[in-house]
């Protein structure tokens, strides 16, 4: 007993000294960077900085991103690019792999926390909610007036291709964030049908609802691969999670009828009006209730999220499934594994009775980058993007990006100069554009259709997009583009594009659960059609109202 | 004073966990006053706008406030009730078993659905439980016509009691177990010199044995009287069976993370956590009064 005594102080203040170094460890706080002394020169853009200045930003990495020799998202090929080429530092400050929107969390965090925030960052439209916060924290700067001084041309002339996407950042007339540029046209639907089962039916595709209505019958009750009537999925539909999303939503069969649920729409009076409480709503719920107890769509697509839906198409037991035109690439190249008869085509969306058709159209960005307003030297950030709409968006022949960004990384060359897929890249394809600032690098959200429609002619691939959509895209990508344009007109855009209104922020939630519940159980035919009726009603009175003169002062202030 | 001076080291040593324990348990408990405020991150707890009650007003001021408490308490009673009630008597007939080997391979068996994760199994589900999946075939056989499991509103809380019940009652059933391990052998002994069948052992010994560790059992698991299963809610409900299986998690769920009202989230959380402390401290009233059983 003695003996053990001895010990035991010893055993105890070590115990404790491993307690206060281990709570010490995280209060390091980051050393403030020291403003410069330079006095601020009449043109402080330049092509190449010297000395160097410096960018902070903070990863959000893509869980699927690969690196090769050696580097890390701090230290890779694209920072040494930037650093010879133009003389920019980028500096991390932290970066997190982004699985389960980590990296939004992780950013919430520091920004509650009161850290240090980057000078620059990018955020994606799944951290929408987290934008339009940090755009109110007040930590950012104009980043409107910053794009007018220091954009290029190239960059600007891409943004004004729609004046709308600037709207939702957007304060007191300011911009305070940069929208971040995407392709056009990238989750605007076509109909994929089975040309096959066409084809063995002596059919030809359908234009009309009522057409399509025959063609569904078809497929289901003298299928042509045989199946039994309970095993085919007519056409593959879900709403679980919303009557208006990327695939396989039922959003234009309301379309046929005039409106579009869950989005916001420019009415007769040129005013906005919420989709979802349009009269021509109750049509297109009687046509799915009808489809439903036909068995033209799956018994159960209330319970059917995006990704179920594609489950049937690739099984090789659906007819037809509606989404964007990049869909033979993924996820319908698999359905041949299932049916080696099975052919895809892409189809025009059929029209309604009056001849009407409508799709929700896709805005032209995909997320924001937002300035730090203590950034010291805002305009090298405009240096690196300039570069990069200047060379790399539209890289023609004989450009320094012609193949693509960076050699050996997300393209290589054979010995005859031909590009080879990427799955055949030595060491094995890195997608280096999520090394860059921005996360895609500079898109020109009209380039890669016009890539497209290039190719669907019969053109040889020449500039780097061509090149990129030939080798890497489903074959049948081209021809579907210009199925998609030939409606170009019936995309329709969700038109409220705004920060959260006061009303939303307490009674959106409940009308969106209403409004969900009354429409599934109207196709389910567990209330009859003229429930919709009440249901506008109460959503009126119940804030909806109230919301929709929020939603149009905010329009009125943008247009 | 001099018990003191042979037992400081212990203290001491007791002192990370300690420190440890009000760092991460009792100081975040500050934030319960965002519930009280329109608490915006950047503005912090010190200069968000103080809103008083209001948050706790829009809870109950929302038509389906009701409902949604009301769908709660009636999914966590019943996985209640039956996670006790069904290892319990799972417990009693398989101790019954005699041959080891049999009784270990059982007991992992019932054991291993609690590992699986609702994401997982809510995908199962949906395929086993769809009108056409297996469940459905299987009733066929008897003239059953097809059951729509998931979207309607009479079968989803059966169908969500069921299916939590499944996975989760092998748990229970080894902490039955552990109990029915502990019955003096002698009990048993005498009662056979007395006569008793098997039927009557079991009745008069082996269940008043295991009434203490089923009153600490249940007694815990009120505590979740408002958590009706978030994970599982969550990976199997659809707008068809709102009005029967929209519980408080997912409501909190869709207002505070979705939206972003931190506040709001908080007051609802806050306000489980008081329903769900007066119950317990209820239940351990009872069970010391009745059961004469103290946890703590």
């Amino acid at each position: 007993m003695k003996q053990r005594k001895k010990w035991m102080p010893v055993l105890a203040s070590l115990v404790l000294a491993g307690s206060l170094t281990a709570c010490s460890g995280g209060s390091e706080a980051e050393q403030p960077q020291t403003p410069s002394a330079e006095p601020k020169s009449e043109n402080v853009y330049k092509e190449k900085y010297d000395p160097e200045v410096t960018i902070s930003t903070v990863w959000g990495i893509d869980p699927t991103l690969q690196y090769k020799n050696g580097e890390t998202i701090e230290n890779n090929v694209a920072t040494k690019w930037a650093k010879e080429k133009m003389g920019i530092n980028i500096k991390t400050l932290w970066s997190i792999t982004d699985t389960n929107g980590a990296f939004g969390t992780k950013l919430r965090l520091s920004m509650s926390s009161g850290q240090d925030m980057p000078d620059i960052v990018t955020l994606g439209n799944e951290n929408n909610q987290l934008a339009q916060d940090l755009i109110d924290s007040g930590m950012f700067a104009d980043a409107g007036a910053l794009f007018d001084q220091y954009a290029s041309d190239n960059w600007k002339k891409a943004m004004d291709l729609d004046p709308g996407v600037w709207n939702q950042y957007t304060r007191d007339g300011k911009r305070m964030g940069i929208p971040v540029l995407d392709y056009a046209y990238n989750h605007d639907y076509v109909l994929w049908i089975r040309q096959d089962w066409l084809d063995k039916l002596g059919m030809s595709a359908p234009k009309t609802m009522d057409d399509l209505e025959k063609v569904m019958d078809a497929f289901r009750n003298q299928n042509p691969s045989g199946l039994a009537p309970d095993k085919v999925t007519p056409l593959s539909i879900g709403f679980k999670t919303s009557m208006n999303t990327w695939m396989a939503d039922p959003s234009w069969i309301f379309g046929a009828y005039g409106t579009l649920p869950q989005q916001w729409n420019e009415g007769a009076d040129g005013s906005l009006e919420y989709g979802s409480v349009n009269p021509a709503m109750k049509e297109g719920l009687l046509k799915l209730k009808e489809w439903l107890e036909k068995g033209y769509i799956p018994k159960e697509a209330a319970l059917w999220d995006e990704n179920k839906t594609a489950e049937p198409a690739v099984a090789g037991t659906a007819g037809i499934i509606p989404g964007p035109y990049w869909m033979s690439g993924w996820p319908l190249s698999d359905t041949v594994k299932n049916d080696p008869d099975a052919v895809w085509k892409p189809i025009p969306i059929p029209v309604g009775p009056d001849g009407t058709a409508m799709r929700h159209g896709t805005h032209y960005t995909n997320g924001v980058t937002l300035i730090n307003k203590d950034m010291e030297h805002p305009e090298a950030f405009f240096t690196y993007q300039n570069y990069l709409f200047d060379n790399y968006a539209s890289a023609g022949p004989g450009s320094e990006f012609e193949n693509g960004l960076f050699e050996g990384y997300d393209y290589q060359l054979d010995e005859n100069g031909k590009m080879i897929p990427n799955d055949e890249i030595d060491g094995g394809f890195v997608n280096a554009l999520r090394y860059l600032l921005v996360r895609d690098g500079a898109r020109i959200p009209d380039a890669q259709m016009k890539a497209l429609m290039k190719l669907a002619d019969g053109a040889e691939p020449e500039s780097r997009l061509e090149k990129e959509v030939a080798v890497n895209y489903g074959k049948d990508t081209p021809e579907a583009a210009k199925v998609l344009l030939s409606q170009e007109e019936i995309s329709k855009k969700n038109l409220f594009t705004g920060p959260t209104t006061e009303t939303m922020k307490s009674k959106w939630d409940y009308l969106t659960k209403i409004e969900n519940q009354i429409m599934n159980e109207i196709i389910y035919g567990k209330q009859p059609v003229d429930a919709f009726d009440t249901f506008v009603q109460t959503w009126t009175a119940g804030g909806g109202e109230q919301i929709t003169k929020e939603v149009n002062e905010w329009y009125q202030s943008v247009k | 004073m001099k018990r003191m001076k042979k037992t400081w080291p212990f203290h001491v040593m007791l002192l990370p966990a300690v420190i440890c324990l009000f760092l991460f348990s009792y100081l975040p408990m500050g934030g319960i006053i965002m519930a009280f405020q329109n608490y915006k991150p950047w503005l912090g707890l010190s200069g968000s706008e103080w809103v008083g009650l209001d948050n706790f007003r829009y809870l109950f001021e929302r038509q389906d406030s009701m409902q949604v408490i009301l769908n709660t308490l009636v999914i966590a009673v019943l996985k209640i009730v039956f996670n006790l009630l069904i290892p319990f008597g799972f417990a009693i007939l398989l101790n019954e078993v005699r041959k080891t080997a049999v009784k270990g391979t059982i007991q992992t068996l019932v054991y291993l659905p609690h590992f699986l994760s609702w994401v997982i199994l809510g995908g199962i589900l949906i395929e086993m439980l769809a009108v056409d999946g297996f469940a459905n075939r299987i009733l066929g056989m008897f003239g059953v016509d097809p059951i729509f499991f998931l979207g309607d509103n009479n079968w989803f809380r059966f169908t969500v009691i069921i299916s939590d019940v499944w996975k989760e009652f092998g748990y229970n059933t080894i902490v039955f177990l552990a109990a029915l391990a502990g019955v003096n052998p002698t009990l048993y002994e005498a009662a056979e010199m007395d006569g008793a069948s098997r039927f009557r052992q079991t009745l008069h010994i082996t269940i008043p044995s295991m009434l203490p560790i089923t009153v600490v059992v249940g007694t815990l698991a009120l505590g979740n009287v408002l958590n009706a299963g978030f994970d599982q809610i969550f990976n199997l409900y659809n707008p068809l069976v709102y009005e029967k299986g929209d519980i408080i998690d997912t409501f909190v769920y869709r207002t505070a993370i979705i939206n972003g009202e931190m506040g709001f989230g908080t007051a609802i959380g806050l306000f489980k956590s008081v329903i769900s402390m007066i119950l317990i401290l209820v239940s351990y009233r009872m069970a010391y009064k009745w059961a004469g059983y103290r946890i703590f």
